[in-house]
């Protein structure tokens, strides 16, 4: 078994370094290039929605104008012309399809070619099959249901279990149909989290977002099965805007996965999402991502920047969210899932393992923000650099006056693969209130010899025992994600570093 | 990282000062806004006339009484009647300083007469620096001194810094330690309560040079201290220390930047902030180790105590590094007294304010002892007790 996924390790690698990085050829339809209000006005019409979402686009974009692209992350790129880009690339013949054999074959082929994780991509491809056992599953457990929703490029293409949700009452749709569907819904909580003029990319992402997913878990109610979004850039020169909205009424669960992979292209693309989570009193909300949009070729050449605004809300008391993070991909990642405690007593985590290697660039962190009195946070980061990259960690903890007795454990350890990378740690620490208690550790260290060489004697390659060793690192965050993408996740942290050593 | 532009208008202070004042725009002076936090237009500080008051001032020193070498500096002059100059290599003018940043610029303008110490061999005494301020009507200035230490010499070094009045105090210290030198610096700020206090310490280090260096942050209702120690040489080792004892409304902000440039050097850094009433506590760290730097060996840590719900404490411990085989890391802690501690020595028959004035102490205790000089340590552990006895209650 274990040989077995070694040989499958290296049979991965040799094929090619980014598996993901096919390019489907199939109808699109786009708008014209470049941004305007008449883009936004087109992009709006297209989805049919009503008026006060037009307005609210708008004046997204209006605030957007008069902003600046932010400059203190510790990455450097050429600028980025938002003019050359298309805002909206759709799938032909896509309007809603109820099943999946209304679903472009082509479309398909690409989700089967997406990999990661596998069991979702087989369910995905044959919901007709679902409760089958799946090969996966060698241990003899039984198959779990996943929700999929996927976006392909600005448009969710399809969504699958909606029955079964309905039955629990749960709402999983694309953004789109939840303005239809449910416009209270989304005009309560669009933006109350991530206000439209928040930030530079948020600001842009409020003007544009063409599609994503929402979800809306009613009281006391533990959705049912994972919730999963694919999210997949395919056209040349389009910006990829997506925007998901969680809501987790009093007392509910949910646990929602996203992944997200990009076709090898030479140009940069840009992937510019906004994420919002609210829980209500008592519900918890489980976000975890696998982050593998293509990073670019060995010398940086092309890759998606990532610039993502996530930020979730423990709006009212004993709300806990939660995130889990693993980014392999992008030529540059910035982005800060955070947590506002607002409630008493809730809880914010986030776990992070944040892999560069090539010429990668990586900024990312969380910002934990307590409110309420008894609030608690806690923050796990694994940066691993490799190759030529740069991996920082980010991040705020502060505790506000009021925040009586808030509580926060943050760790976040480095790790170097060569002597051309570099980890670098930047959080900020804000303690208004005595009562807060504030812990922070980091480290940042190599791979010992002494580790390498017990490995090694045991038989291991030396690209087997690092990536043995690594994810020994990453174990703590690891243990964090859903069953479904941890051994998937550990294959990736292979691939991923790849060519670091020797 | 960016720096915004100096803002064209400049303020009166601004004006007063002759260079634009940093503001929170700029990353490094997010928590400590000078161009909005110094409205008084303080003008070039006037040489001080009377030497009686000198004297009186210099003999209510708190190390007055300890055996030390004494150079004097007044408004930022150096006080050759109140110095003990003899057998001293002394020389006008002074290197640049190696960044340069607002108070480097602002150093620049304020300070006209830089000295130069030069020192080799083992010194006999302590060289102690008394800085002094004489201020009647609000005045700025500032001093610039370079100490440079020889290869193989070794020097106990005690700054000390006092002043009366209202007044903006800019002092620059350089410090260059040859191969093998090694130096104790001990730096005591205890400006007046309504001055502001805007420190460089620019510390090198050659090969196999140590440096151990300790910093109490007491006086001044500002103060902001940018130090930076810079390994030039292999071998060479630096344990930098700190204390806050901060109440009423004081600001204090150390930004400590310890930059290896080459393998083989080990950095520490302690802090101990306690802050009572509604002060706040900076501790802004940053350990750089560059891309040759390797087994580099540095540690830093930043612990706030905080005594009143109205105390604040923000951190920013920092780590840039561009080299694998290192061993780095930073920890921060921020909180209250442990009511488990307290009930201990309670329990144990301890009047409330003992038990609280022993754990303060117990906590600022880690870097006080590693105050290599008998004399000084005495002066700390007093003037700790005194405080501690004001802000016990």
């Amino acid at each position: 078994m274990a040989d077995q996924d070694t040989i499958d390790l290296v049979k991965d690698i040799d094929v090619d370094k980014y598996k993901y990085g096919f390019t489907t050829d199939i109808e699109q339809e786009f708008a014209p290039r470049g941004l305007s209000e008449e883009v936004i006005r087109f992009i709006s019409a297209k989805k049919n929605e009503p008026d006060w979402m037009l307005d609210w686009r708008l004046h997204a974009y209006r605030r957007w104008l008069d902003m600046v692209e932010p400059t203190w992350a510790k990455v450097s790129y050429p600028p980025i012309d938002f003019q050359s880009l298309y805002y909206y690339a759709a799938p032909k013949n896509v309007a809603g399809p109820k099943s999946l054999d209304e679903v472009d074959p082509k479309l398909l082929e690409t989700y089967a070619k997406l990999g990661i994780p596998l069991k979702e991509q087989e369910i995905l491809a044959g919901v007709r099959k679902q409760g089958e056992k799946s090969h996966l599953e060698e241990e003899g457990g039984t198959s779990m249901p996943v929700a999929v929703d996927a976006v392909f490029d600005s448009v969710s293409v399809v969504t699958t279990f909606k029955e079964e949700l309905k039955k629990a009452g749960v709402i999983f749709c694309s953004i789109s149909e939840a303005l239809r569907d449910h416009p209270d819904l989304v005009k309560k909580y669009l933006g109350s989290v991530v206000p439209q003029g928040d930030n530079f990319y948020a600001a842009l992402n409020a003007a544009v977002f063409s599609d994503g997913s929402f979800v809306y878990v009613p009281p006391n109610t533990r959705c049912p099965m994972e919730l999963s979004t694919y999210f997949r850039i395919n056209a040349k020169n389009t910006g990829q805007f997506e925007r998901t909205l969680i809501i987790a009424d009093k007392g509910s669960y949910v646990s929602y996965l996203e992944g997200c992979t990009a076709p090898t292209r030479e140009e940069t693309q840009l992937h510019a999402a906004v994420v919002e989570l609210i829980a209500l009193e008592g519900a918890e909300i489980k976000y975890s991502t696998v982050q593998n949009w293509y990073p670019g070729d060995k010398d940086g050449k092309g890759g998606v920047y990532n610039f993502v605004t996530k930020r979730g809300d423990c709006r009212e008391a004993h709300a806990k969210i939660s995130w889990t993070q693993v980014e392999t991909g992008s030529a540059i990642t910035w982005k800060y899932p955070s947590c506002i405690l607002r409630g008493d007593h809730a809880r914010g985590e986030f776990y992070s393992i944040a892999i560069s290697n090539g010429r990668q660039q990586v900024d990312s962190g969380t910002k934990m923000i307590h409110l309420g009195k008894h609030t608690s946070s806690r923050i796990i980061s694994k940066g691993i650099a490799a190759g030529h990259s740069d991996n920082t960690y980010r991040g705020l903890v502060s505790a506000h006056r009021k925040a009586l007795h808030a509580r926060n454990f943050t760790q976040c350890d480095s790790l170097l693969i060569g002597d051309k990378c570099g980890a670098h740690t930047v959080p900020y620490l804000e303690a208004k209130t005595s009562t807060a208690q504030f812990e922070h550790e980091a480290t940042t260290s190599k791979i010992s010899d002494d580790q390498m060489f017990y490995v090694m004697s045991r038989g291991l390659s030396e690209e087997e025992a690092v990536a043995l060793i690594v994810n020994g690192f990453v174990r703590d965050v690891l243990q964090q994600l859903p069953m479904e993408f941890m051994a998937e996740t550990q294959k990736l942290i292979g691939i991923s570093l790849e060519g670091s050593v020797g | 990282m960016t720096t915004a532009a100096p803002a064209a208008v400049l303020t009166p202070a601004e004006m007063a000062i002759g260079t634009p004042l940093p503001s929170r725009r700029q990353e490094d002076w997010k928590w400590t806004d000078l161009r909005r936090r110094i409205e008084t237009p303080y003008e070039r500080a006037a040489a001080v006339a009377d030497a009686a008051r000198v004297a009186k001032l210099i003999a209510a020193d708190p190390l007055a009484k300890l055996p030390l070498r004494r150079v004097v500096f007044v408004n930022g002059v150096l006080d050759r009647t109140h110095s003990d100059l003899a057998g001293l290599t002394l020389t006008t003018g002074a290197p640049d300083l190696t960044e340069d940043e607002p108070l480097a610029t602002m150093n620049a303008t304020l300070a006209d007469a830089a000295v130069t110490l030069a020192i080799s061999g083992a010194a006999d005494r302590p060289l102690h620096l008394m800085f002094l301020t004489l201020a009647d009507t609000p005045a700025a200035v500032g001093a610039r001194v370079h100490v440079s230490v020889a290869d193989g010499a070794a020097l106990h070094l005690i700054e000390s810094h006092r002043g009366v009045g209202q007044y903006l105090a800019n002092p620059a210290l350089s410090l260059a330690l040859g191969k093998g030198a090694a130096v104790n610096r001990a730096k005591l700020e205890l400006e007046d309560a309504a001055a502001t206090h805007l420190a460089i310490a620019d510390m090198t280090l050659a090969a196999h040079a140590v440096l151990r260096d300790f910093t109490l942050t007491s006086g001044a209702a500002l103060n902001r201290q940018n130090g930076r120690v810079t390994f030039a040489g292999e071998g060479a080792d630096a344990r930098v220390t700190g204390a806050y004892l901060l109440g009423g409304s004081q600001h204090a902000d150390t930004r400590l930047v310890v930059d290896h440039q080459v393998p083989r050097c080990v950095s520490r850094e302690v802090f101990k902030c306690v802050m009572d009433g509604a002060a706040r506590g900076v501790f802004q760290g940053k350990v750089i180790v560059a891309r040759d730097a390797q087994k580099t060996d540095g540690k830093q840590s930043s612990h706030a105590l905080l005594l009143s719900e109205q105390a604040e404490f923000d951190a920013k411990p920092e780590l840039e590094i561009y080299a694998d085989d290192v061993v780095c890391g930073h920890g921060a802690t921020s909180g209250d007294l442990d009511h488990d501690h307290m009930f201990y020595l309670m329990s144990r028959g301890i009047p409330h304010d003992e038990a609280k004035a022993m754990l303060i102490a117990a906590f600022v205790g880690e870097v006080f002892d590693g105050v290599d000089h008998e004399g000084l340590k005495g002066v700390l552990t007093a003037f700790a007790e005194n405080w501690l006895a004001t802000h016990t209650r």
